[in-house]
């Protein structure tokens, strides 16, 4: 087999699918396999970070390496991933690769006791002068607690066998360091998602990544459009992966990524313990990964079921046409916003005598599920007067319309009632005497936080102004 | 002990008191030096960390200096902050504080751009030779981004003017290594105020405390037990004092002059960007109150409770927002969160309200016709007390927490309220309350949650009774509020 030279272009750093029983599921890895390489990735990374390796026996990670190669059979390059702790264990891993027939090895920087620079060098001296496998020096100070220095990757780069550094610190200044220290001996292979356009541009040779394993074909896009030098379409492409990329690098690593695959019906099983789904990351973040993927276009929006607007608005808690009238009580509906960003809100206003003090107590101490009613809050421990009460009109189903009632909506809510109140469209008294409660409906597909904001904002607004202003 | 000058003892870092638009509040600060003085301290320390000298203009500065100088009148030694990010205003400073008569003057390490040993000890050098003052060394890495080593030290402290270092560090073994290379050269000082009373029993000469502002008979006490030899006596008031001194340390100078407002010594406002809610949360903030109380620094005070034509005096640790008349008691809602962990956090909202009013009507109705996966449960029946889950109960573990650890977090803010106060005794049998409960559906540790709704409760009842947060604070803080949902991750 010709010796790899250089790495370049989109290589995910492959999850490792595992099954109920947490053995590896070789289906679902050769699989995964066949996804990345139709997606148009230049190449493989198993057993990275992503792809749990702290998590494994090294027997296990040679059987990936095995079902790996053999799956790729020659398509693309494969890094093996072959990181340790301990030089020795770290050899193995690599001596192991290198008789499976895998391309190169990434190899991380010790990890857990870091040493210092000199410890790190003599790792790479030791594994680079055993074999002749070519190798990728691997910098991810998040995990080590240690970040490779320029000067050791200029001696590092010395070796004929380094031909690459994966740097997943996301400074972009390091890659050009690296860069303008080694001269061309080596390539340099950006490792975090959330700069991977700078970093191209930059002069990196290309990237691994744990979100190429999600949406390969948009970093695929991204590298093409770098390599042609058409800069507009390469910003765009990494904005539009932003958020995805923000989320799998911050709050979920591999969790997120088998989430995402999962989404788009790649079935990868879950991640090894300690890590579980609702730790790094919240079920909140999971949605919004969906919803990002979304926008990605790589997966088509689930529509959901409005609700119809039912004709007795508050009839439910006790405040029938009749009871409003004769204790009176104001009510105001408006909606702001449209498509899946309209928000509509309807409000009853009234005195601490009157019987909405008891519809308020209802409705917060009898909540039906999918319909929890909570006080307007600006943030927690600033709730805002007049009391003000906020009950979901659309049953909430899952923590992604969850997050928007409770999160935009809530404060948008709040902001528009201390700001109505302040500038005395509320009267400064009804703050101590009055209460206020308020429905609303947002569509169950609604996507952007800033808009449902801003809608429930002007809604709210134009209802207070409808109450107490005509 | 060659030096000319030699710190010692408590010495508070003095907060720097702002009038509500920003200028120097000359009338409260000097208030407090003198309050300070006859409470016994060895010293104090204008214009320093506490004293937001990052915040002030050179004039004004001085101005705080010129004003401790004048009011401590020889009382007691005044050691100037005088640092700076340059050696030539650090120097200015100086000389100022000098012209102008203070003891010594405390000099921080610079900081912003991270400075060698090298350009450190030749900041101090041209400081310390080109005045007369005695000059005291200061290191808070956890502000300057610099930590001084021991060597550095070493090296500094055979300038003759150099008397003693301050060290914020909050690093035991650096001040060890100081104790063991400079001790009895320079007077070593600790700023930490965590680990303040472990330095004095360690040797430390003195210290210089933030917290020596709101406790400074505490630290005298603690001060005065080691020079005896009393070490039981230490430990017993520094572990009392812990909780309190995490939280000041935490809020800074924003939490000091919020102490002393809630014990009746206002000192003004801090500036900008130093905000409530911020790093020194709202949650802290009730927390640093019932901690105040809890050593008798918040006396309790009369408050007149009027409900249907009773008249019920109730004896509450008031601060200067308590009403002191509350009339009307049908319906209140008070809201109340409590964290960390993220997952273990408590959010309750509470309507509290008379028995024969819409908040009992509504406790007999839930009662009869429980929601599935909502179930309320009856904490206790005196005042009657329900629990309401607000997030729907699926699993059982969840039901645990919620059902046992949560409710008894609940019983226990209540209980704690009527000890307080805010329940008063001979209400009790009038008062419904219903205590809307959130725990996170993959919440785990069991002592957390009930920590957390304990104390949750304990504020959502402060806060309903005392009608907290007021119209005022609404407007001053709305703008700031930063909701943690409403941004994509």
């Amino acid at each position: 087999m010709a010796r790899l030279h250089e790495v370049k272009g989109i290589l995910p750093a492959l999850v490792t699918p595992f099954k109920k029983d947490e053995s590896i599921d070789e289906q679902a890895l050769r699989d995964l396999v066949n996804f990345v390489i139709e997606k148009g990735v230049h190449g493989v990374v198993p057993v990275g970070t992503t792809g749990e390796f702290m998590y494994m026996k090294p027997e296990e990670r040679e059987k990936v390496f095995k079902i790996v190669v053999d799956e790729v059979n020659g398509r693309v390059p494969v890094i093996a991933g072959c990181g340790a702790s301990g030089t020795d264990i770290a050899l193995d891993l690599v001596k192991r690769a290198e008789d499976i027939g895998a391309d190169a090895a990434l190899v991380v920087s010790p990890f857990y006791i870091a040493p210092w620079d000199k410890g790190v060098f003599e790792h790479f001296r030791r594994i680079c002068s055993s074999t002749d496998l070519p190798i990728v020096v691997y910098n991810i100070p998040q995990c080590t607690g240690y970040f490779i220095s320029g000067k050791v990757i200029e001696d590092l780069a010395e070796f004929e066998n380094v031909i690459a550094l994966k740097d997943s610190s996301g400074s972009i200044a390091y890659i050009l360091e690296v860069i303008e220290r080694t001269e061309g001996k080596l390539n340099v292979l950006v490792g975090h998602d959330e700069i991977v356009m700078a970093a191209l541009m930059a002069g990196a040779s290309g990237a691994i990544l744990a979100s190429a394993n999600v949406i390969p074909e948009v970093w695929c896009q991204l590298y093409d459009a770098v390599q042609r030098g058409d800069i507009t379409k390469a910003r765009k492409l990494q904005l539009g992966a932003q958020k995805v990329a923000r989320i799998i690098t911050r709050y979920g690593g591999p969790v997120a990524v088998k989430a995402a695959l999962g989404m788009r019906g790649i079935k990868v099983g879950k991640t090894r313990r300690p890590l579980v789904s609702g730790g790094v990351l919240s079920w909140e973040d999971r949605e919004e990964l969906r919803l990002e993927l979304e926008k990605l276009g790589v997966l088509k929006p689930s529509y959901g079921r409005v609700e119809e607007f039912p004709k007795e608005e508050f009839s439910d808690i006790g405040l029938t046409p009749e009871v409003i009238g004769k204790h009176g009580m104001r009510v105001a509906k408006c909606s702001a916003g449209s498509g899946t960003e309209e928000v509509i809100l309807s409000a009853v206003v009234g005195t601490l005598e009157s019987p909405i003090s008891e519809a308020f107590a209802l409705a917060l101490s009898l909540p039906r599920e999918g319909y929890e009613a909570l006080t307007a809050i600006l943030e927690p421990n600033l709730m805002v007067r007049p009391a003000t009460l906020i009950v979901p009109a659309v049953k909430v189903e899952n923590m992604r319309q969850a997050s928007m009632i409770y999160g935009p909506v809530q404060a948008a809510v709040a902001k528009a009632v201390a700001d109505s109140l302040e500038e005395g469209t509320i009267p400064k008294e009804f703050a101590e005497t009055g209460l206020m409660i308020v429905k609303v409906r947002i569509h169950p597909n609604a996507l952007n936080r800033k808009m449902i904001y801003g809608n429930t904002y002007e809604a709210m607004r134009t209802i207070i102004k409808e109450i107490w202003g005509g | 002990m060659s030096k000319k000058f030699w710190p010692r003892g408590v010495i508070p870092a003095l907060v720097t008191p702002f009038t509500k638009d920003g200028k120097i509040d000359e009338e409260s600060f000097r208030r407090l030096i003198d309050h300070l003085i006859e409470q016994g301290v060895t010293g104090i320390v204008p214009a320093g960390t506490t004293g937001e000298f990052m915040y002030m203009k050179p004039e004004e500065r001085k101005r705080v200096i010129e004003i401790a100088v004048e009011q401590a009148d020889g009382r007691v030694p005044v050691i100037a902050g005088t640092g700076a990010a340059s050696t030539k205003l650090a120097l200015e400073f100086t000389k100022h504080a000098e012209d102008v008569g203070a003891d010594a003057a405390l000099v921080v390490t610079p900081y912003y751009v991270r400075p060698t040993d090298k350009e450190v000890y030749e900041h101090f050098e041209k400081i310390a030779t080109s005045v007369g003052i005695p000059i005291v060394m200061y290191n808070i890495p956890q502000c300057t981004g610099f930590m001084m080593q021991w060597w550095l030290v070493e090296g500094l402290a055979e300038i003759d003017n150099i008397v003693g270092i301050k060290d914020s560090s909050g690093d035991m073994r650096f001040l060890c290594s100081l104790f063991e290379k400079v001790g009895g050269k320079i007077s070593i000082i600790c700023g930490h105020d965590e680990i303040a009373a472990a330095a004095l029993l360690a040797g430390a000469d003195g210290v210089i405390l933030a917290s020596a502002n709101v406790l400074p008979d505490i630290w005298l006490k603690i001060y005065n037990d080691v020079k005896e030899g009393r070490i039981e006596s230490v430990r017993k008031t520094q572990r009392r004092m812990q909780k309190l001194l995490r939280i000041l340390v935490r809020g800074g100078a924003l939490a000091i002059k919020e102490a002393l407002r809630m014990m009746s010594l206002p000192s003004g406002y801090p500036r900008l960007p130093l905000i409530l809610g911020d790093v020194f949360g709202y949650e802290h903030w009730e927390e640093m109150r019932i901690e105040l109380e809890g050593i008798g620094k918040i006396p309790k005070s009369e408050v007149t409770f009027e409900v249907r034509g009773k008249t019920i005096k109730s004896m509450v640790p008031a601060i200067p927002e308590t009403p002191r008349k509350i009339s009307n008691l049908t319906f209140r809602v008070g809201e109340g969160f409590a964290g960390p962990p993220i997952f273990e956090v408590a959010h309750i909202d509470l309507i509290l309200g008379l028995k024969d009013g819409p908040v009992g009507r509504v406790c007999e109705k839930i009662l009869k016709q429980p929601q599935k996966g909502h179930e309320p449960k009856v904490v206790m029946e005196r005042p009657f007390t329900v629990l309401v889950p607000t997030v729907t109960v699926r699993t059982e573990r969840h039901a645990r927490l919620v059902y046992e650890h949560a409710l008894n977090g609940v019983k226990m803010g209540v209980e704690a309220s009527i000890n307080d106060g805010f329940l008063p005794e001979p209400l009790l049998d009038d008062l419904v309350l219903i205590a809307n409960v959130f725990v996170h559906p993959v919440a785990s540790n069991a002592r957390r949650v009930m920590l957390n709704n304990f104390k949750a409760m304990r504020y959502a009842i402060r806060k309903a009774i005392e009608g907290r947060p007021t119209a005022d604070a609404i407007f001053m803080y709305k703008e700031s509020a930063r909701h943690p949902f409403r941004y994509t991750p």
